[in-house]
């Protein structure tokens, strides 16, 4: 299940293929080094986005489950890690990345045979509802010690490794979290290419038709969507440790919103297309902001429409196909 | 053994009886066609054996196991296998896609995430040979939104073979055909391995006296007739209700 590609006789050798993928693997680990370090705080958002555009390119992507409530698992990813940090002082890297993944996981686990009970339209609504529901929790959790409420948990340190002798730096943080981001991505790579992932495909585009052939169709979902939720609370935990801070807002469905944007501008059920619309809109959206301070909202939107209209398929699906053409031409002469 | 039995299965949908009191047993290996006026109950007869549709009343029994209350994905793990009226294949993957989704269907294989789809040797030959069968193997890489409507309706049949079954149900695989067509479809239907026991539904004259060793005749939800097809054929009620109308021959009695 390639992405709309040249299946043609002429195919470009490894070399031209792989070109890309070195060159963004390169700039990726090379260039921070030359940023100054608010533009790796940049980067390690956009990275982190991508990681949070992952989860909703398996749900809705590759499943085919339009969710609008991703964000409540990032949210409780999110949340989890930091309630951790200030109320019971655990600042262990991997105790609270652990714990956000794991909560975050158990909250998909526990929405998902409430939302699959429907589909289409209504699970929409149903997955928004319930990540409205997270939102307003975040209003008010004294019962889970976090009486800021509203204001959101501030203050929150950066997250202990474990490494005697060891500062973070925007740097060396921006490099652990390209590579918790290598490993998301190899993981979607193994799932977009695994018969289970070639499942979850034939279910977005006909379940009866997978019933038919002995696959349970329920169970697949409620996997893709359990899935769906452990990235969406690693991408969540990632944004603590960065941000050290978290709020209400983190969950509102603006947040919600981002992964979707991000996976149809970039390419929906792509392995680069969460990449490419993370960077497109965390980028975008910086440089808007500088630009134009009150309107940045208005070039992001443009952004959104010209990409549905011109770029339907996805920026990364153009850019591949481009690439591709381009090196059937060189090699056919 | 019995391959598959319908014991006094109905179904109603409201008022409506669809299908009444149908007791039906299909031996190992048989080739059974499935014939009757529109709205005959052929179809649902189909959705209620491989359990798209739950039965109103009456058991339904698979190799002796009686499956009546299971769902569908854990009847067609069983050994059903079923083409649509309507090509339901997925235009938008590959032949091969296609074909390695099917054969993933049964196995334990279909939650794996730690090798590739076509990482599987024994599965891939079985998906070589299932194409092989429908004249398709050329034209693996190509998507099937490409394939001549022909090659498409056959490519079904192919899938079907490409999960192993042992029950297969064709709901009117010469539907659209043309006459050359039609006679490739009989023709991968006749080939088929005799172990699978294979119910078809057809309108086609061509079809049904080129696949049929034995013929069931539904009417209005009820069991009519059910032989060999010179019976069949010589039935009197059949050629009046059925092929009397179908070949346009001069109608006899009352309707």
């Amino acid at each position: 299940m390639t992405s709309a590609g040249t299946t043609g006789s002429h195919k470009a050798p490894w070399i031209w293929r792989a070109l890309p993928l070195v060159l963004a693997a390169a700039v990726l680990v090379a260039m921070p080094g030359l940023l100054p370090t608010f533009m790796q705080r940049m980067m390690s958002k956009f990275l982190i986005f991508a990681i949070f555009s992952i989860s909703y390119n398996v749900v809705a992507g590759y499943t085919g489950l339009i969710s609008l409530g991703q964000a409540a698992y990032f949210g409780v990813g999110g949340y989890a890690a930091a309630v951790l940090m200030v109320r019971y002082g655990i600042d262990s890297l991997w105790v609270t990345a652990l714990a956000g993944v794991t909560l975050g996981t158990i909250a998909a686990a526990a929405v998902g045979p409430i939302v699959l009970r429907v589909s289409g339209m209504y699970f929409l609504i149903l997955t928004f509802a319930i990540g409205r529901l997270g939102y307003s929790l975040t209003w008010n959790l004294p019962f889970f010690n976090v009486p800021e409420g509203i204001q959101g948990i501030a203050g929150l340190p950066r997250p202990n490794p474990g490494i005697p002798g060891f500062q973070w730096t925007e740097l060396s943080f921006y490099f652990f979290v390209l590579l918790v981001f290598a490993l998301a991505m190899f993981l979607q790579y193994r799932l977009s290419r695994s018969p289970f992932g070639h499942s979850l495909q034939g279910i977005r585009e006909g379940e009866m038709r997978m019933e038919a052939l002995g696959y349970n169709v329920w169970l697949h979902k409620y996997l893709a969507f359990v899935i769906g939720g452990a990235f969406a609370a690693l991408a969540g935990v990632l944004y603590v440790f960065m941000n050290r801070f978290i709020e209400p807002a983190d969950l509102d469905i603006m947040r919600s919103f981002y992964p979707m944007a991000m996976v149809i501008i970039g390419g929906t059920a792509t392995l680069w297309g969460p990449v490419v619309g993370a960077a497109a809109i965390v980028f975008v959206e910086y440089f808007s902001s500088i630009l134009v301070p009150q309107r940045w909202p208005l070039i992001l939107g443009s952004l959104f429409i010209l990409a549905i209209m011109f770029a339907r398929k996805g920026l990364a699906v153009y850019a591949s196909d481009f690439w591709s053409k381009a090196g059937a031409k060189l090699w056919k002469r | 053994m019995e391959a598959l039995k319908l014991d006094q299965v109905s179904k109603r949908f409201g008022g409506l009886h669809v299908l009444e009191d149908i007791t039906l047993s299909v031996g190992e290996g048989e080739r059974v066609v499935l014939i009757g006026p529109n709205g005959a109950g052929k179809t649902t007869t189909f959705n209620l054996i491989n359990g798209q549709l739950p039965v109103s009343s009456g058991r339904i029994f698979l190799f002796g196991e009686d499956v009546t209350k299971l769902p569908v994905h854990a009847r067609a793990q069983r050994g059903i296998a079923r083409s649509f009226q309507i090509s339901s294949v997925y235009p938008n993957l590959t032949v091969l896609d296609n074909a390695i989704l099917t054969a993933h269907g049964l196995r334990r294989s279909r939650f794996g995430v730690f090798r590739s789809v076509d990482a599987y040797p024994e599965l891939m030959e079985k998906v070589q040979t299932a194409l092989d069968h429908a004249g398709l193997w050329e034209e693996r890489h190509e998507f099937v939104k490409n394939l001549a409507y022909g090659q498409q309706r056959r490519f079904e049949i192919a899938l079907t073979l490409a999960a192993d079954p042992k029950l297969l149900l064709l709901d009117e695989p010469s539907c659209g055909l043309t006459r050359g067509e039609c006679g490739d479809m009989i023709e991968v239907i006749n080939t088929l391995p005799r172990g699978i026991t294979t119910i078809v539904v057809a309108h086609d004259m061509d079809v049904i006296f080129g696949v049929a060793e034995r013929i069931v005749v539904l009417y209005y939800g009820k069991l009519l007739a059910d032989g060999d097809p010179a019976t069949i054929q010589a039935d009197r009620r059949v050629r009046e209700i059925y092929m009397g109308v179908e070949e346009g021959t001069e109608r006899v009695g009352g309707f």
